[in-house]
C-alpha cells in the first residue's frame, strides 16, 4: 500500500500524558511525536500498559478527566488545505470533529453499541450530530454495511445483542466511516473476535482503506496483524515511541533492542519451531521511572551508558527512527535472526 | 436392517403444514408467555390469600373479644353484659371452624362477593374498597408519580456531574431522607412549619376534602381536594425519594462505565443525546422493577400517613380492620393489595420489554 509522503494529515509534536494518582504523577505518554499522512496506516505495537490507548485517546481528547495533555500541538489538516491544533479546540469544535474528521473503531466491539437501540437509530444518531440528514445517513450506512460485508437492510433493523461480535465489529467498521473521517483510529479491532472473524474484518479493512482512501492508526499487540496491514510501525515502550519507520525496516532491520525482543517474543508462522524468547521483568513503573533509557534494566544489549542517559531518537536511512545506543549490535542481530527465520 | 421404527419425513411435514387440530392449539395457548404469566398470577394470588386467611386468623384475640374488651373498658360492663351485647351486635360466630370459614370465603368470593365488614354492621367490604380505594389511588398514585421521577431525574444528574458540589449536597440531603420514617418526617413539617411557622394551620389538613364544599366537577371541590393531599404527598415523597435518588445515582455511574457511552461521545453526539438516550434510559432499567412493587403497594397506601391526616384512604381503614380484628375486611383490602401486586409486575415484565429489547419475549410475542 502506498500513500502520499507530501501530505501530512496529523502531525503530532512533542505530546505527553500525565495523570494525577495518590503516589504521584503518572507519565502515561511523553513526547510523542510523529506524522501521520493521507492514506498511511500506521501501528503502535507495545505491550500492555505501554501507553497505546492512553496516546489515542489523547489524540481524539476523550482521557479522563485526571489525565492533563501538553505539548507543542496535535495539527490537523483538513481537506480544504486549512490547518488547526486540536489541543486548542472548543468543546463545541472538538465535538465537530470527532467522527467527521477522526473516528474511532473502540477495542471490545461487544460493548461498543448501545445495547437498547438498534443500529438505524445509533446511525441516525451519529449523522444528526454533525447535520446530516437522516436520508442520506440511511443511504450511506446501508451502502458501507453492504461493503463490510454485511445484510444492509436487516443489519440496520438489529439490536446490538442480534449480532454476533464480528457483526458487531463490523457494524463499527462501517459506522466509523460514515463522516467519511480522514483518520480512523482502531484500538485492537480484532483482539475479541476468533480468527476467522479477524481475517475478515482485516480483509474488509483493506478493501474499504483501497476504496476511501482513510488514514489508519491502528493500536495492536498482535504483530502479525500489525505486519499484514501497517505501512509504518511505531514501537512504544513506557510511553514513548522508541522506534519507528516503514513496515520492513521495523520488523526485519529492527534498530531498537525492545522491538527485537518483541518480535523475538512472538510466533512466526514461517518460521519452525523455534524457541520463543519473553522479555525478562516487567514493563517499568511510569510514576518513578528507570533514568536513562527505560528499557536498559530488561535490555541483554544494555552499557551503563544506558541506564544514565536517555538515548536521542536518532533518523536512520528511509525515515527510519530509534533512540537505541546499541543500534548497531541489534541491527546485526536482527538481520541474523530474520535470515535463520526465512526458509 | 435397522430395527428402529422412524417416521417417514414426509409424513411429519404433511402434519405440519395441515390446520392446527385442537390439541395444537391448546399447546400453543398454554405454552404462550401470557398464559404462563397470568397462570403463575393466579396461584400467587391464591397463595397469599391462603396465607392471609390463616395468618389473621392466628392474631391474638378475635372481633367478638376485642369489642368485649372496648365495651368493659369505655362503659364500665361485666364480662358477661359485655359478650351478649357483643354476640348480638356481630353477624360473626368465632368458634365456626376455620376449614368452614375457609370455604364459605371462597365460594362467596367466586361469586365477586367479599362478604360484609365485621364491625361495622351493614357495611359491605366491596362498598369500603369502592369509597376509599379512589383517595388512596390518587394521593399516593401522585406521590409514587412525583418522587419516581423526581428521584430519577435528580439521581441521573448527581451521577452524572459526580463530584460536583450538586452531588455532594444531594448525597446528604438523599441519605438523611433515605434514613428517616415517614412518621418522624411528618411530625418534623407539622411542628416545624405548622406550629412553629405557623406556614398552614394544622387542623385544615386532617381529611380528604373540605365537607362544606359540595361534591362535583368543580374547580373549588377538585382545588379543595388537590390542597388536602398536598401534605401527605410531600411527606410522601420526601421519605420515598431519598432511595430512588440513590439507587439512581449508583446505576448512573456503573452505567457511564460502559464502553458505549465511551463511543458515543467519541461519535460527538450532543450532551443531551448522551445523557436521555444513552445514558439515562440504560442506568433506569434495573429500577422498573422495584417501582413495579411500589406501584403495586400503592392500593394499600401509606398506613402512617393517612392516620396522621385522617387521610380517607385504604391504609387508614386497614388499620382500623386491624385494630377491630374485621377479618372480612382485612381479606378484602390484602386481596386488592395482592392482585395490584402481581399485576403490575406483569406489567413491569412488559414495560422493561420495552425499554430493554434484550429481554423481550421470544416467539414473536413483544411487548409492543
Amino acid at each position: 500500500m502506498t500513500y502520499d509522503r507530501n501530505h501530512v494529515v496529523l502531525s503530532v509534536r512533542d505530546l505527553s500524558v500525565t495523570y494525577q494518582a495518590e503516589r504521584g504523577r503518572v507519565r502515561a505518554a511523553s513526547h510523542v511525536s510523529f506524522d501521520l499522512h493521507a492514506g498511511e496506516t500506521l501501528a503502535l505495537i507495545g505491550e500492555s500498559g505501554c501507553g497505546k490507548t492512553t496516546l489515542n485517546l489523547a489524540l481524539i481528547r476523550q482521557l479522563p478527566k485526571t489525565a492533563r495533555t501538553s505539548g507543542d500541538g496535535v495539527i490537523y489538516t483538513y481537506r480544504d488545505g486549512r490547518q488547526a491544533d486540536i489541543l486548542k479546540f472548543s468543546d463545541r469544535e472538538m465535538r465537530r470533529y470527532l467522527w467527521s474528521e477522526c473516528s474511532m473503531v473502540f477495542q471490545g466491539a461487544l460493548n461498543s453499541l448501545n445495547p437498547i437501540i438498534r443500529v438505524s437509530d445509533m446511525v441516525y444518531d451519529t449523522a444528526k450530530a454533525h447535520g446530516i440528514g437522516r436520508d442520506e445517513a440511511h443511504k450511506r450506512a446501508l451502502r458501507l454495511l453492504e461493503q463490510v460485508r454485511l445484510d444492509p437492510a436487516r443489519v440496520m433493523r438489529s439490536y446490538p445483542h442480534e449480532l454476533s461480535g464480528g457483526m458487531r465489529q463490523r457494524v463499527l467498521l462501517a459506522v466509523s466511516l460514515l463522516l467519511r473521517p480522514q483518520i480512523v483510529i482502531m484500538d485492537e479491532p480484532t483482539t475479541a473476535v476468533d480468527i476467522l472473524t479477524q481475517r475478515s474484518i482485516l480483509d474488509v479493512l483493506k478493501q474499504l482503506r483501497e476504496e476511501l482512501n482513510f488514514s489508519v492508526i491502528f493500536i495492536s499487540h498482535d504483530l502479525a496483524v500489525a505486519a499484514e496491514i501497517a505501512d509504518t510501525v511505531a514501537t512504544m515502550y513506557a510511553g514513548e515511541i522508541v522506534e519507528i519507520g516503514p513496515v520492513n525496516e521495523v520488523f526485519y532491520r529492527s534498530r531498537h533492542a525492545y522491538t527485537l525482543s518483541l518480535l523475538n517474543a512472538a510466533p512466526r508462522l514461517s518460521a519452525g519451531a523455534e524457541t520463543l524468547e519473553s522479555i525478562p521483568g516487567k514493563p517499568p513503573d511510569l510514576i518513578d521511572p528507570p533514568s536513562g533509557c527505560k528499557f536498559h534494566e530488561r535490555c541483554a544489549f544494555a552499557r551503563e551508558v544506558c541506564s544514565q542517559t536517555p538515548p536521542p531518537l536518532i533518523t536512520y536511512d528511509d525515515e527510519h527512527q530509534a533512540s537505541c545506543y546499541e543500534t548497531e549490535r541489534v541491527l546485526a542481530q536482527s538481520e541474523v535472526t530474520r535470515k535463520v527465520a526465512a526458509p | 436392517m435397522s430395527a428402529i421404527p422412524a417416521d417417514p419425513p414426509h409424513a411429519t411435514k404433511a402434519h405440519a403444514d395441515a390446520a392446527p387440530t385442537l390439541g395444537q392449539r391448546l399447546r400453543r395457548i398454554t405454552r404462550s408467555y401470557l398464559f404462563r404469566v397470568l397462570l403463575s398470577g393466579l396461584i400467587t394470588i391464591w397463595a397469599v390469600t391462603t396465607f392471609t386467611f390463616v395468618l389473621i386468623r392466628q392474631m391474638p384475640g378475635n372481633p367478638v373479644d376485642i369489642k368485649i374488651d372496648q365495651m368493659m373498658q369505655t362503659q364500665n360492663l361485666t364480662y358477661e353484659e359485655a359478650l351478649r351485647a357483643a354476640a348480638t351486635l356481630f353477624n360473626f360466630d368465632p368458634d365456626r371452624p376455620i376449614l368452614l370459614q375457609y370455604t364459605d370465603f371462597w365460594s362467596d368470593l367466586l361469586r365477586g362477593d367479599l362478604g360484609a365488614s365485621i364491625t361495622r354492621t351493614g357495611v359491605s367490604v366491596s362498598s369500603i374498597i369502592l369509597r376509599y380505594l379512589p383517595w388512596t389511588l390518587f394521593c399516593v398514585g401522585l406521590s409514587l408519580l412525583v418522587s419516581f421521577s423526581l428521584g430519577i431525574l435528580i439521581g441521573l444528574a448527581m451521577g452524572y456531574w459526580r463530584g460536583s458540589w450538586f452531588d455532594n449536597l444531594m448525597t446528604t440531603i438523599a441519605s438523611i431522607l433515605s434514613g428517616l420514617p415517614d412518621y418522624i418526617i411528618g411530625l418534623l413539617i407539622i411542628v416545624i412549619f405548622g406550629v412553629q411557622l405557623r406556614w398552614f394551620d394544622i387542623g385544615s389538613v386532617r381529611g380528604g376534602v373540605d365537607p362544606t364544599i359540595e361534591a362535583g366537577f368543580t374547580l373549588e371541590y377538585i382545588g379543595s381536594i388537590i390542597s388536602f393531599a398536598t401534605m401527605p404527598v410531600l411527606i410522601y415523597v420526601l421519605s420515598t425519594i431519598g432511595t430512588w435518588i440513590l439507587s439512581m445515582k449508583s446505576s448512573t455511574l456503573s452505567t457511564l462505565g460502559e464502553d458505549y457511552i465511551a463511543v458515543a461521545k467519541a461519535r460527538g453526539l450532543s450532551e443531551q443525546r448522551i445523557l436521555m438516550g444513552y445514558i439515562g434510559r440504560n442506568a433506569m432499567l434495573p429500577l422498573i422493577t422495584r417501582l413495579a412493587i411500589s406501584v403495586g403497594l400503592v392500593v394499600s397506601g401509606t398506613v402512617i400517613i393517612e392516620e396522621m391526616f385522617q387521610y380517607p384512604g385504604l391504609g387508614r381503614n386497614l388499620f382500623i380492620a386491624i385494630a377491630g380484628r374485621d377479618y372480612t375486611t382485612m381479606q378484602g383490602i390484602f386481596l386488592v393489595i395482592t392482585i395490584a401486586v402481581v399485576f403490575s409486575n406483569i406489567f413491569a415484565d412488559f414495560v422493561i420489554g420495552w425499554l430493554d429489547p434484550r429481554v423481550r419475549v421470544a416467539d414473536g410475542e413483544t411487548a409492543q
